[in-house]
């Protein structure tokens, strides 16, 4: 492996965060809030980290990236990406490191689960920063290098791979540069669209750019302590349900839509999948809360459309508090947790492909204890999967459950009760964020012991890297020359 | 909702390439180096994943000859369509389908059989309107001809029809070795000649006046017929003149350049292995002497006097005959060989275990095929040391930016040498001071980081269109 390499492109990420920096340090300057000088420090500092290490180690002529370097460079990126998004928030004396850091990593994996008791009290431009880590990593972070440093061109795939969802990344243009982009162009035109929406339905600039970010990268950081329930406008409701589920979709799906194509939607195998999941839950638990929990339909069924939508998109919003809801619904919601959005998308999750492959394999399964000798492919819209990305998708599969149980038992260990644990950890493994028993949707990560929150951290970093980017650190293979 | 729909990328060319082999990964790697965008369609996965690997480009996997995948691979928008897998067929109904698809791309088929290459009339017309047939056996016979045609040449390309040209040369040894390039002068003559670039363990050079030419470097230059003895005393070489060759192989390609030799009127002699593909090629070749035979044993050789051959080529399709034949040869006392090698990783090898010229019908026909590519706007381009750089012939336009300016002054791109001029029928070398005109033919040398913004400088300026 080239050390050098990486250092130089974790460099240039660094200086990329760097300059994302200056837009919440905007935002405290307009305000003249509190947050003007941890956030400057924060940028100086990175911006300083990022180009020593860009200088330090030049790319040379033979620059090359292979799996190897992809990985490491977006691991270590994510790793040196929180850190210096937690910054803030230790310069601020809001925290300490581990919650800061928890905080951070909260942010760029679009999990959403906070340690701030009193959400309102920060300064306006750390929340904004908070916001805004969603909307960088929804997308990606080396996504968005991709488009903007042409040097990560060539090798550029390796790095796409290994950060972008899903189990087969579609490049959507022949350049790696050109499909970066476009993804990129359409997550901004979603963001444009979503804040002009929200501000004209009440919110003010600053609340409605806030939860626009929180939206589309399927993050649920809030700046209200009573999330989107703070708001008890059903147009505000309503529009942040419809672009949480829009963010749920595979991105392509929407370039393809904005091209002139609608018709991509529908002939899309995993979003009727997705939609058709959605939806049926929505009716079951709006059918639940009807009866006896809310007065109309209309009110019912907007709570359960909300609340299944940010559930199972990751996002991790809240209305109301669902733990008072039936148990039927929280069972669903539970559910939603490991399903999360489509692949391509920016929720986190299993995604619906990985599952609709697995259904169909225990079908093939079954099929053929009927007939042994049949010959069949395991389809997918009409298209073969091949082998490969099936057996990696069981793979991911074992490995998912794998992590959520061995960390769900220490948990446990650490003294807290069965429920909260392992919904603690589909949640922080899913990206989502509100939880169950102690960790549900009115309360925070605050109270929970401080090994458990570093274990936490990691499992979002697992879930938003789809575990193979992270656990191959660890594989001593992967070291070997 | 039109938002996305194109790009306005006017200058980024979309090339479509059917068959991810040898000739596709080649070219697909060129191309994308240049910033163009490129889509490789094939069938095989695992040859996918090696382009994907390897370069910036989009891989689309299912059989080019359908017109689903042509359509899913955005061939309706493809500028270029080079159908090069390993199958005629394939080639020529993905160009039927591409042509319905994208009536105005330029198609260009790979095509072996020789029936098919003989009616490139009926190819070239309405149906299906392919612009170019490409053949890797006639390719690499034009390459073997270009070689031998200069002595000690490792590459050899013309430009201009012939006027100019340039040849990449092993230095051994001669007045120019240990010289600076500032006493260039001095010791060649003030003829239209120039060092285009030095290649010296294995890496490219852009020479300035202080760069020294080296003892076993190998040197490009740009001249013209008249400057060729004055060169070749230079470093010491004699001209050679060709009276012997052996053939190692009398598969299509041995038997194009027995074809080749016959007209060229050297006595030629053909070994193969197979006795029946002796008797036919007996029958198809008139003074050529064919022997049935191994080309690897010695005491055939012997026989056959191949001490007395001035050149011995060994094309068979087996690499390791090739080369074992061609060591032999020159252990032996043959003047000069010629091996066909068709793994392109195995270029650099084969200089270190001392063969003079290693060929390749798929490193000619991709050479052949992107000086078809930069069709337009460069009229023709050799490549230099595999493909770090290119020399381009073109013509200066009126309106773009290298006319009208003293050389000096232009703003030319780093890692790009304006070589040569042909004005009229003059031949010069550009000095500071010299103005291009339009209508000029320039040759440039660029290195391949270069080569998009020389296509861009050489370009009319769009509004002018």
């Amino acid at each position: 492996m080239h050390a050098r390499t990486v250092c130089h492109a974790v460099g240039a990420l660094l200086c990329c965060l760097a300059a994302s920096m200056a837009v919440p340090l905007g935002v405290g300057l307009w305000y003249g809030d509190a947050g003007v000088w941890p956030l400057f420090h924060s940028l100086w500092a990175t911006g300083l980290a990022g180009s020593l290490l860009m200088l330090g180690w030049r790319r040379g002529r033979d620059w090359s990236l292979n799996h190897r370097e992809g990985i490491a460079i977006v691991a270590l990126g994510w790793l040196v990406a929180g850190v210096a998004g937690g910054a803030p928030y230790v310069l601020a004396g809001i925290c300490g490191w581990t919650d800061a850091l928890f905080e951070s990593v909260s942010g760029f994996t679009t999990t959403g689960a906070s340690i701030l008791t009193d959400i309102e009290a920060v300064a306006p431009s750390l929340l904004f920063w908070r916001s805004f880590t969603h909307w960088l990593g929804g997308m990606g972070i080396i996504v968005l290098s991709l488009a903007v440093l042409p040097f990560l061109g060539v090798g550029g795939m390796q790095l796409y791979r290994a950060e972008v969802p899903g189990p087969t990344p579609d490049k959507l243009k022949p350049r790696i540069k050109d499909t970066a982009a476009v993804l990129w162009q359409v997550y901004l035109l979603l963001t444009l669209a979503q804040t002009g929406l929200l501000w004209a339905g009440g919110m003010n600039l600053f609340d409605a750019s806030t939860h626009t970010f929180a939206t589309l990268a399927t993050g649920g950081f809030s700046t209200r302590n009573a999330s989107v329930g703070y708001y008890d406008s059903p147009f505000i409701q309503w529009t942040i349900t419809i672009f949480m589920f829009l963010a749920g979709a595979n991105f392509a799906l929407h370039f393809k839509v904005l091209q002139g194509r609608p018709g991509a939607l529908l002939r899309d195998a995993e979003f009727r999948f997705y939609a058709v999941l959605v939806a049926g839950a929505t009716l079951v638990i709006a059918a639940g809360l009807y009866s006896g929990h809310y007065a109309d339909a209309e009110s019912s069924l907007r709570a359960a459309a909300f609340q299944v939508v940010s559930i199972c998109t990751t996002t991790g919003f809240a209305t109301a508090d669902y733990e008072v809801w039936p148990h039927l619904a929280q069972g669903l919601l539970l559910f939603f947790m490991f399903l999360g959005g489509c692949a391509g998308s920016t929720g986190g999750g299993l995604k619906c492909m990985r599952v609709m492959v697995l259904l169909r394999l225990a079908h093939q399964e079954l099929f053929r204890l009927v007939h042994p000798r049949a010959v069949r492919h395991l389809k997918l819209g009409g298209r073969t999967v091949p082998p490969d990305v099936v057996s990696g998708v069981v793979g991911f599969f074992v490995l998912y459950v794998s992590v959520f149980a061995g960390v769900g038992i220490i948990l446990t260990a650490l003294g807290m009760d069965v429920l909260t644990a392992f919904s603690a950890t589909a949640s922080c493994l899913g990206n989502v964020g509100p939880a169950f028993g102690s960790l549900g949707p009115t309360e925070n990560y605050a109270h929970l012991p401080g090994l458990a929150k570093w274990l936490l951290s990691l499992c979002m970093l697992l879930g938003r890297l789809e575990i193979y980017t992270i656990l191959v650190l660890f594989l001593p293979e992967y070291w070997r020359r | 909702m039109a938002f996305f729909r194109r790009q306005p990328q006017s200058e980024q060319l979309k090339i479509v390439i059917i068959g991810a082999g040898e000739v596709g990964f080649h070219i697909a790697g060129r191309l994308s180096r240049e910033n163009k965008q490129v889509v490789v369609i094939d069938q095989n996965t695992d040859a996918l994943r090696r382009v994907t690997d390897a370069m910036d480009v989009q891989a689309v996997q299912g059989s080019g000859s359908s017109p689903s995948v042509l359509s899913e691979a955005g061939a309706d928008e493809a500028d270029i369509v080079l159908a090069v897998t390993d199958s005629d067929e394939t080639n020529i109904i993905a160009c039927l389908f591409a042509n319905a698809i994208a009536p105005d791309a330029v198609k260009l088929a790979r095509i072996r059989n020789e029936e098919y290459t003989l009616y490139h009339d009926a190819l070239r017309g309405d149906a299906l309107r392919i612009s170019m047939l490409i053949n890797p056996e006639v390719e690499v016979v034009r390459t073997i001809d270009r070689i031998l045609s200069v002595p000690g040449a490792v590459e050899y390309g013309e430009f201009a029809g012939g006027r100019i040209k340039m040849a990449g040369i092993r230095v051994e040894e001669g007045p120019l070795v240990g010289q600076k390039l500032m006493r260039f002068r001095e010791i060649v003559g003030e003829g239209a000649i120039m060092v285009a670039a030095i290649v010296r363990e294995e890496r490219l050079i852009i020479p300035t006046g202080a760069d020294v030419i080296r003892q076993g470097d190998i040197v490009y230059f740009v001249y013209d017929e008249g400057t060729r003895p004055a060169l070749l005393a230079s470093l010491a070489r004699e001209e050679r003149i060709i009276r012997h060759a052996l053939i190692v192989g009398g598969g299509n390609i041995g038997l194009r350049l027995a074809r080749l030799f016959e007209r060229k009127g050297y006595h030629t002699k053909l070994v193969d292995r197979d006795a029946a593909r002796c008797t036919h090629l007996a029958e198809q070749l008139d003074t050529t002497l064919v022997l049935h035979g191994d080309g690897t044993d010695q005491a055939l050789l012997r026989e056959e006097n191949v001490a007395g051959m001035d050149v011995v080529v060994a094309v068979t399709g087996d690499e390791e005959t090739n080369i074992l034949s061609c060591l032999l040869a020159k252990s032996m006392g043959a003047a000069q060989t010629v091996t066909r090698v068709n793994k392109a990783e195995y270029q650099p090898l084969v200089r270190a275990i001392g063969i003079e010229h290693s060929v390749s019908p798929r490193l000619s026909a991709v050479n052949s095929i992107l000086h078809f590519v930069r069709q337009g706007k460069v009229l023709s381009s050799i490549s230099v040391r595999g493909d770090e750089a290119e020399a381009m012939e073109a013509v200066a336009q009126a309106h773009s930016a290298i006319v009208g300016k003293p050389v000096s002054q232009l703003d030319f791109p780093s890692g790009a040498l304006l070589l040569a001029v042909l004005r009229g029928d003059d031949v010069f070398i550009p000095r500071g001071d010299t103005v291009i005109r339009p209508q000029d033919r320039i040759i440039i040398l660029s290195t391949r980081q270069a080569v998009s913004r020389v296509e861009q400088a050489l370009m009319v300026s769009l509004k002018s269109f």
